[in-house]
């Protein structure tokens, strides 16, 4: 990895102002718009649940399947239950789902994988080789061969989703540590006597945390949508919660008679995948230092 | 030599991942006797029979060396739910996988390509904000949710299609997916090879823009799009399960599915390994083509 600049490198004339995000000057539009919908998904999962008049559970089934009125904004759904309260709800859900297994997979991937790469070959070895066994399963998969195992419920899903997660984290993780080993200031360190590990958290650490935090952003989507299969497959949280994967998995049996509640929680989940992107894309040539 | 040695790493690997598969549904709580007994009435001692017949009640390592024995003969088990083999369900399931499979992936590959062509014969054109746009879409819109949309607009609005049974939205939505994967990394590709030695001797000779690229820069960019394989397959796998069931096509997602929910753990075994080793044999067949495709990799 180390020595050689990627055939990827990009030459000094196709790096022009137009795809090279400055420090300075205005933001492009694309960021913006992807932090817009993110700040306002926050928002509803923040403030929603508090605000809103209507509980996501009650249910009134002599109303079910209305079409959104003046008093429900996007109508009611099979049970009769308020979609945007149960919208709202399933924001802070899904969100906090999503943040829970990323920070799992971080953990789990990036700091098992630095760890053992700086203790040295055998155990490096043996921890990438399981990754590398987890990673030959499509992440869906194995979430789903995970959470048969598991069971339901939130930690469950965490767990599995941060678990089919980690080695993509892991690959990138190592992919940066090697490129930092070539830097001056890690072979300074090691001259100097430094643990490797004490090298790890103090120097390289702080080098790598912009390739990281980009594959975090590519992988907060992910584990949204993974969510939200594997909710339609049955796995995943509790059928009574109401997360977007839930909403949709109990509203597509009705999508004839309510569409609505089918479209509410599927825009929500294009959306919030769309501005994850948007942001994720900016991160990527913002952060990483091989594409900079 | 390196290739026997490779072809030895995946045959462990698959082997790991066979028994890793075996334990994970094993500390599953609560097993196909459970989900029966919930549905009928089955007194304890039917339970205990019925676990004793179906060779629930030995101990894990038993259960697995005989799972294990029977599957290297293609003996996969007993479908619980259906009492039929698992590996006739398999079989009577996966022409159809297979045939979603390359449909998408011959959709995705040709647009994929055409629009890396066209963006990189015309830099000026539409092509090149076309080629970010599918970029895009593919990053930003999992299939689950434009397979969604697709019903919604098309079957339940426009009343255009069917919802169950038809080809044309899976095959186009895992497509577009695939294209869009593509795409971007070939158009890179080709622009960067238009500075190559060979490319200026073909133009400075006379030949024709859409004749440099087909012929001197096309075939280079091969090697891209096979290194792509197995971001490819990933999103194939979990595109062709959720759309499978999305549009209710009896393949392999759909199997998994409703073994899922019966907790029939034969089946689920089986369609896991299926799919692992399909995964395992193209990483492994798309690392030996790019050695054959690319001499610097030899």
């Amino acid at each position: 990895m180390a020595g050689w600049p990627s055939r990827r490198w990009p030459r000094a004339d196709s790096v022009s102002a137009a795809t090279l995000p400055t420090a300075r000057g205005a933001p492009p539009f694309a960021l913006l718009l992807g932090l817009v919908i993110l700040g306002l998904a926050l928002l509803l999962a923040v403030l929603g649940p508090g605000l809103l008049p209507y509980d996501p559970l009650s249910q009134e089934i002599a109303l079910r399947n209305t079409p959104p009125d003046a008093q429900h904004w996007l109508g009611r759904d099979h049970l009769g239950r308020d979609i945007l309260a149960r919208l709202a709800a399933g924001t802070r859900i899904s969100l906090l789902a999503a943040l829970g297994a990323t920070a799992t997979a971080l953990l789990l991937g990036a700091g098992l994988g630095l760890v053992a790469e700086s203790l040295g070959r055998w155990p490096s070895f043996v921890v990438f080789g399981a990754f590398d066994m987890v990673r030959a399963l499509p992440s869906i998969l194995l979430a789903v061969t995970l959470m048969v195992a598991l069971g339901v419920g939130m930690l469950p899903l965490v767990l599995a989703l941060g678990i089919a997660y980690a080695p993509h984290m892991a690959a990138v993780a190592r992919a940066a540590w090697r490129r930092e080993q070539a830097a001056g200031y890690v072979a300074a360190a090691r001259v100097m006597g430094a643990p490797p590990l004490a090298t790890l958290a103090r120097h390289i650490a702080p080098n790598i945390a912009g390739a990281l935090v980009t594959q975090a952003a590519i992988i907060m989507p992910r584990a949204i949508t993974t969510e939200s299969v594997l909710s339609f497959f049955g796995l995943g949280l509790s059928p009574e919660t109401p997360s977007w994967g839930r909403m949709i998995s109990g509203a597509t049996r009705f999508a004839e008679a309510a569409p609505h509640a089918v479209a509410a929680p599927v825009v929500a989940l294009c959306l919030v995948t769309l501005g994850f992107a948007l942001v994720g894309d900016w991160l990527r040539l913002r952060l990483d230092p091989l594409r900079r | 030599m390196t290739l026997l040695l490779a072809l030895f790493r995946q045959t462990l690997l698959l082997a790991a991942i066979a028994l890793a598969v075996f334990l994970l549904i094993r500390i599953a709580p609560g097993d196909v006797v459970d989900a029966m007994a919930l549905e009928g009435s089955l007194d304890e001692e039917a339970i205990a029979e019925l676990r004793a017949d179906l060779g629930l009640d030995a101990d894990w390592a038993t259960q697995f060396r005989i799972w294990a024995s029977r599957a290297l003969g293609g003996d996969f088990g007993t479908s619980l739910r259906f009492d039929r083999p698992a590996a006739e369900l398999i079989g009577a399931a996966l022409p159809t996988t297979l045939l979603l499979a390359a449909l998408a992936l011959g959709t995705g590959l040709a647009l994929g390509i055409a629009l890396a062509a066209a963006a990189a014969l015309w830099p000026r054109s539409i092509w090149p904000a076309v080629v970010e746009g599918l970029n895009l879409w593919s990053i930003a819109l999992p299939t689950f949710c434009v397979g969604l949309g697709a019903i919604l607009l098309f079957s339940v609005w426009l009343g255009w299609l069917p919802v169950i049974g038809q080809w044309l939205s899976p095959v186009l939505i895992l497509g577009l997916d695939i294209a869009g994967q593509v795409v971007k990394p070939l158009h890179e590709d080709l622009r960067e090879g238009a500075t190559a030695a060979h490319i200026r001797t073909a133009r400075a000779k006379g030949l024709s823009p859409a004749r440099v690229v087909l012929r001197h820069l096309l075939p280079n960019a091969m090697t891209t799009v096979v290194a792509l394989g197995g971001l490819i397959l990933a999103g194939l796998v979990g595109g062709a399960l959720t759309m499978e069931v999305l549009f209710g096509l009896p393949g392999l997602g759909t199997l998994a599915f409703q073994a899922i929910s019966g907790r029939d753990y034969p089946v689920i075994q089986a369609v896991v390994l299926v799919f692992a080793a399909g995964v395992v044999v193209v990483n492994f067949l798309t690392d030996q083509t790019q050695r054959l495709l690319d001499p610097r990799l030899r």
